[in-house]
């Protein structure tokens, strides 16, 4: 899933700051899960900016809804009868909600209201962690099911570095040392042998260094004439 | 009447919302009015079904409501 956490109350209101009248849009998968936009996190930061606003002596008008997704124009689109009347939209969605909002609706102020961390899991209640970087490549066949691209903090391709310590890494002693985790895994699998086949430099061109990403697949697009975007 | 507005702001009594478990707490002020004891009237009982159905919003309209103190008791 997406992780996503919610910015600073402080930093939510300046950005509301000559806004009379708001929509907080939450979204209902990702970040419904990880606890920051979901309906409830909609509800409970509305409240707080009502309070916190009309205590400063501008209290703005804030409303509230949620979508299924906002990363998905039909999910998005009925919201547009309803817009009029709002100065701006606040997004509890991920960067790419946000940013949903912003090209459907480009005549309103569309506001990020929770920053996006990284695509990862739950590891147990109230903990997450990164597991993929989406570079676009995957080798998670060659690393036992472990991603040294998303988990190494020097996403090295063929071994630990010399800051891997008693299995952690030099970073930071919380963050295991993936290489370690790795040769482990391999080790257990009795594929040991598999990590003796040196990797040469990854090529990133399929992650971000190749610039935004784009993926057509004509096998499910529709004919020309039927397209609406 | 300006010294009757001075003397509420001196007399100011925090309107307090008490959520109440009706199997302990509420109850508890039941028997209390049973008992003819009185308790402040900025104090308003609200009767939940068990403390555990209180949730964060609750909390928060109230304060959004205008109360200047929750109380919760179960």
């Amino acid at each position: 899933m997406i992780v996503a956490e919610q910015k600073p109350l402080a930093e939510i209101k300046a950005m509301l700051a000559g806004y009379q009248k708001v929509l907080v849009v939450g979204c209902g998968t990702c970040v419904t899960v990880c606890f920051a936009g979901g309906e409830k996190e909609v509800g409970i930061l509305a409240s707080a900016l009502r309070m916190a606003t009309r205590l400063d002596g501008n209290g703005i008008d804030l409303d509230e809804t949620t979508v299924q997704r906002q990363c998905e124009w039909e999910y998005i689109d009925p919201l547009a009868d309803r817009l009029e009347d709002y100065d701006a939209l606040l997004s509890l969605g991920c960067g790419v909600g946000v940013q949903t909002l912003a090209e459907r609706f480009p005549s309103k102020r569309v506001l990020p209201g929770l920053n996006t961390s990284f695509m990862g899991l739950p590891t147990e209640q109230g903990v997450w962690e990164e597991r993929c970087q989406a570079c676009g490549n995957c080798i998670l066949d060659m690393t036992g099911g472990i991603c040294p691209i998303a988990r190494c903090s020097k996403q090295l391709l063929n071994g630990p570095c010399g800051g891997s310590q008693n299995g952690e890494c030099e970073i930071n002693p919380e963050i295991p040392c993936a290489w370690q985790l790795i040769w482990e895994r391999m080790s257990a699998l009795g594929l040991l042998e598999q990590l003796m086949e040196v990797q040469p430099p990854k090529d990133w061109s399929t992650s971000r260094d190749g610039g935004p990403r784009r993926i057509i697949r004509d096998d499910l697009r529709l004919p020309e004439d039927y397209r609406d975007t | 009447m300006a010294k009757e507005e001075s003397s509420k702001e001196t007399h100011w009594e925090p309107q307090i919302v008490a959520f109440c478990c009706r199997h302990c707490a509420y109850a508890a002020a039941d028997l209390a009015g049973g008992l003819r004891l009185a308790y402040p009237p900025s104090v308003k009982v609200f009767e939940l079904p068990c403390t555990g159905r209180l949730d964060v919003l609750h909390v928060l309209r109230t304060f959004e409501d205008g109360a200047d103190g929750v109380m919760v008791a179960g």
